[in-house]
C-alpha cells in the first residue's frame, strides 16, 4: 500500500525520536535517479534534518552556513543526514528517526 | 569593442531614465525647506541605488535568471507573497503619481485640466507597451529623457554656492522643525531607492541578453549612470534651493516646481520644464507597468517579454495593461498628485527590507553566483543598506505622520 | 559534484518548461510516494493556482473561491504532471508535455481568445532589435 504526500507537508515538520525527543525540523530532502528498464524513478535517499528550520528555509542552505561559521558559538545549531530507510513515515504529519539522538550524534561525531 | 557602445548608451539611458515625479518632487521639496542641507540624503540614495541596480543586475547576467525568479524559488511561494504584496502595492501608488505627473505637465502646458489628460495618457503608455519592443521602450523613453539635463543648466546659471552644496553632501542635524527635515530625508531616499528600479533592471538585463561578458556594463551602467543621474536630481535640489528658500516659498502644488527653471531660464526654462516633466513621468509609467507585470509573471512562472507578441504571453500583458489603466483612475477622479507622490515616496522607503535582505543570501549563494558571488566589500555594502532599509522600515510612516504636509 | 537533487531547492518552485521551451508556470507542489520498504519515490509535480494557494494557506484558497472564472478551468485548473515527464533539470526545469494540453494553462489561453485577440496589434510582430 502506498501513500502520497506533498514535499510542502514534510518540509519544516518536527522530527522526533523513538523517545519522543526533538531531533529537528526537515529541512531537505535529497533525491537520486533510479534506474529500471521501464524508466527512470527518482528516490529520495536522505533527509536533512536541522535546528534551523526556518531560517535554512528562508535564506537557502549556503547563507545559513555562511552565517553559522560566523555566529556558530552563539548559535547552536546541529544537523543531521539521516538515510531514508532509518526514517519511519507512517505517520507523515509526525516524522520520526528510527535511532535515538545518542545514536544519532555518535554517528555525526563519527562523520 | 561593441561593448563600449553598449556601455555608452547604458549609461545614457541611466541619466536619460532617472529623474521621474518622485525624484522631482522630493528633491524640490527638499530644496526649498532646507537648502543644500538635505542633499546628502540625495546621494546616500543614489550610492545604495547603484550597488543594488549592480548586484541584481550582476545576479542576472551570471545566472541568467531575473532577481524575482530566484527570489521565487528561493522562498518559496508561501514567503514570497511577502515581497509580492510590499511591492506592487507602493509601486502601485507611484504608478499612479507618474501619471499625474504627465498630467499636470499636460495641464500647465495646455490649460485643460489635468484629470482629462489621465486617461489618454494610460492609453499612449499602454500603446507603446503594446506594440513595442523593450529596446524601444526602455532606450526610446530614456533618450528622450535627456532633455532633464536642462536642469543642469539651469542650476549653473543660479551660480549657487557650490562650496555649500559640496558641504551639503555630509549629513548634518536640522537646526529647526525637525521632523519636516527627517520626513524629507526620508521621502528622498524613498524616490532614490524604489523597488522596481532594480527589479526592473534585473528583468531587463534578461530581456537584452546579458551573460557573464555583461559584467563590466552592468558595473559602467548602474555606477556611472546612476551617478550622473543622481547628480542631475542634485541640480534639481540645488535650482529649488536657490528659487524657493531665500523667498520662503512653501511647495505644495506642481505648479509652483516650474519656477524651478522658469526663474534662470525664463519661459524657455517654463516649457523645457514641462517638456522634462512630461518625458521623464511618461518614461516612469511604462516601466513601473512592466516592472509590476515582470514581478507577477516571473513570480508565477507565466511566460514573459516585452519581445514577444501579447497573444503570446496574455497573463502578461493583461497584467501591465490592467496595471497602467487602473492607474490612472486615481487622477482620473482629480486625486492630488503631489499629496500622492509624498506618499508614494515615503511608503516605498517603508517597503525595502523584502526585497534588499534577501539579496544578502542570493548574491552568496555559490551556485547561482558561481565566482561572482559577492565579496567581502560587497556584503558590507549589502548589511549597511540592509540595516538603512529597516531604519526607514520602522520610522518612514511615523515620520509622515509628523513631518508630512 | 554532487549528483543527487536536492527536492526543495532545486525542484519546488523551479520554473518549468515544455518541450518547446515554452514557460508553463512553477512547480506548485510536488508530490511523493510514500511506499512500504522502498525509498520514497517523486511521483507527480502540480501547477497551477489552487496548489499555490494550498501551500500559502487556508485563506488564500478561500479567496480564490470568490474568483469565478478558474472554476471553469478543466480538472480545478491544476496540471499534475508525472515526474516521469522530466527531460532536464537545471536553471530550468524540462517537461515533455505541451502547453497547449495543461490545465493550468486555461487562464492564458483564455486570455488570449477572448481578450487579447481581440484587441488590435496582438498578433502583429514587433520589430525588434537583435
Amino acid at each position: 500500500m502506498s501513500r502520497e504526500v506533498a514535499l510542502h507537508h514534510l518540509l519544516g515538520r518536527a522530527v522526533l525520536d523513538p523517545h519522543g525527543r526533538k531531533v529537528g525540523r526537515v529541512e531537505e530532502l535529497r533525491a537520486e535517479i533510479e534506474l529500471h528498464e521501464h524508466g527512470n524513478d527518482y528516490v529520495v535517499t536522505e533527509f536533512h534534518i536541522g535546528s534551523f528550520g526556518a531560517v535554512e528555509s528562508l535564506a537557502g542552505p549556503y547563507f545559513a552556513r555562511m552565517l553559522l561559521h560566523h555566529l556558530g558559538r552563539l548559535v547552536p545549531y546541529r544537523g543531521h543526514v539521516i538515510p531514508w530507510n532509518r526514517m519511519d513515515l507512517r505517520d507523515p504529519r509526525h516524522p520520526r528517526t528510527l535511532d535515538t539522538l545518542e545514536q544519532l550524534r555518535a554517528e555525526q561525531d563519527r562523520a | 569593442m561593441k561593448k563600449w557602445g553598449e556601455i555608452g548608451l547604458g549609461v545614457v539611458t541611466s541619466i536619460g531614465g532617472f529623474l521621474e515625479v518622485g525624484s522631482i518632487a522630493t528633491s524640490v521639496q527638499g530644496g526649498a525647506n532646507f537648502g543644500f542641507r538635505l542633499a546628502w540624503a540625495l546621494a546616500l540614495g543614489t550610492i545604495c541605488l547603484a550597488i543594488l541596480m549592480e548586484m541584481t543586475g550582476r545576479l542576472a547576467a551570471v545566472s541568467g535568471r531575473s532577481y524575482v525568479d530566484l527570489l521565487r524559488e528561493h522562498m518559496g511561494i508561501r514567503f514570497f507573497i511577502i515581497p509580492l504584496v510590499a511591492v506592487i502595492v507602493p509601486s502601485f501608488l507611484v504608478l499612479v503619481s507618474e501619471i499625474g505627473g504627465v498630467a499636470i505637465g499636460l495641464q500647465m502646458a495646455t490649460g485643460i485640466a489635468f484629470r482629462w489628460w489621465a486617461i489618454p495618457i494610460a492609453l499612449v503608455g499602454w500603446a507603446l507597451l503594446w506594440r513595442g519592443t523593450f529596446s524601444l521602450v526602455e532606450q526610446g523613453t530614456a533618450l528622450l529623457g535627456l532633455v532633464s539635463i536642462v536642469f543642469l543648466v539651469g542650476a549653473l546659471k543660479l551660480h549657487p554656492q557650490w562650496s555649500a552644496v559640496g558641504a551639503g553632501l555630509l549629513p548634518t542635524a536640522p537646526s529647526h522643525d525637525g521632523a519636516k527635515y527627517w520626513y524629507l530625508a526620508v521621502s528622498i531616499l524613498g524616490a532614490s531607492i524604489s523597488p522596481y528600479l532594480y527589479l526592473f533592471y534585473s528583468a531587463g538585463a534578461l530581456e537584452d541578453d546579458w551573460n557573464i561578458e555583461y559584467l563590466a556594463v552592468n558595473r559602467v551602467t548602474a555606477g556611472v549612470g546612476n551617478l550622473f543621474g543622481g547628480g542631475l536630481a542634485l541640480m534639481v535640489l540645488v535650482c529649488a534651493a536657490v528659487v524657493f528658500l531665500p523667498r520662503h516659498i512653501e511647495v505644495d502644488a506642481y505648479e509652483q516646481i516650474a519656477l524651478v527653471l522658469a526663474t534662470p531660464l525664463g519661459r524657455t526654462g517654463f516649457a523645457l520644464f514641462l517638456i522634462t516633466l512630461c518625458i521623464t513621468c511618461f518614461g516612469a509609467t511604462v516601466e513601473i507597468s512592466l516592472s509590476g507585470a515582470y514581478l507577477f509573471a516571473q513570480g508565477f512562472g507565466w511566460p514573459w517579454s516585452e519581445n514577444l507578441r501579447p497573444s503570446q504571453d496574455s497573463r502578461f500583458a493583461t497584467t501591465y495593461s490592467l496595471l497602467i489603466l487602473l492607474a490612472s483612475v486615481p487622477i482620473a477622479f482629480g486625486a492630488d498628485p503631489l499629496k500622492l507622490t509624498n506618499i508614494s515616496m515615503v511608503l516605498s522607503a517603508a517597503s525595502l527590507p523584502v526585497t534588499v535582505i534577501p539579496l544578502l543570501a542570493l548574491m552568496n549563494d555559490r551556485r547561482v553566483m558561481t565566482s561572482h558571488a559577492n565579496g567581502w566589500l560587497g556584503n558590507t555594502a549589502l548589511v549597511l543598506i540592509s540595516l538603512l532599509a529597516l531604519v526607514l522600515f520602522v520610522a518612514a510612516i511615523p515620520l509622515q505622520i509628523l513631518g508630512g504636509g | 559534484m554532487k549528483d543527487g537533487l536536492d527536492l526543495r531547492h532545486d525542484v519546488q518552485d523551479a520554473q518549468l518548461v515544455d518541450r518547446r521551451h515554452e514557460n508553463i508556470g512553477r512547480c506548485d507542489a510536488l508530490l511523493l510516494e510514500l511506499r512500504e520498504n522502498a525509498p520514497p519515490r517523486i511521483a507527480a509535480m502540480l501547477i497551477g493556482g489552487p496548489a499555490r494557494s494550498e501551500r500559502i494557506g487556508r485563506w488564500m484558497t478561500a479567496l480564490r473561491r470568490l474568483v469565478p472564472g478558474h472554476t471553469r478551468a478543466p480538472e480545478g485548473g491544476v496540471s499534475r504532471i508525472p515526474f516521469a515527464a522530466v527531460r532536464s533539470i537545471g536553471n530550468t526545469i524540462e517537461l515533455d508535455v505541451l502547453r497547449d494540453d495543461l490545465p493550468s494553462e486555461h487562464l492564458e489561453q483564455w486570455l488570449a481568445r477572448n481578450v487579447i485577440c481581440r484587441i488590435p496589434g496582438a498578433e502583429s510582430k514587433k520589430e525588434s532589435k537583435s
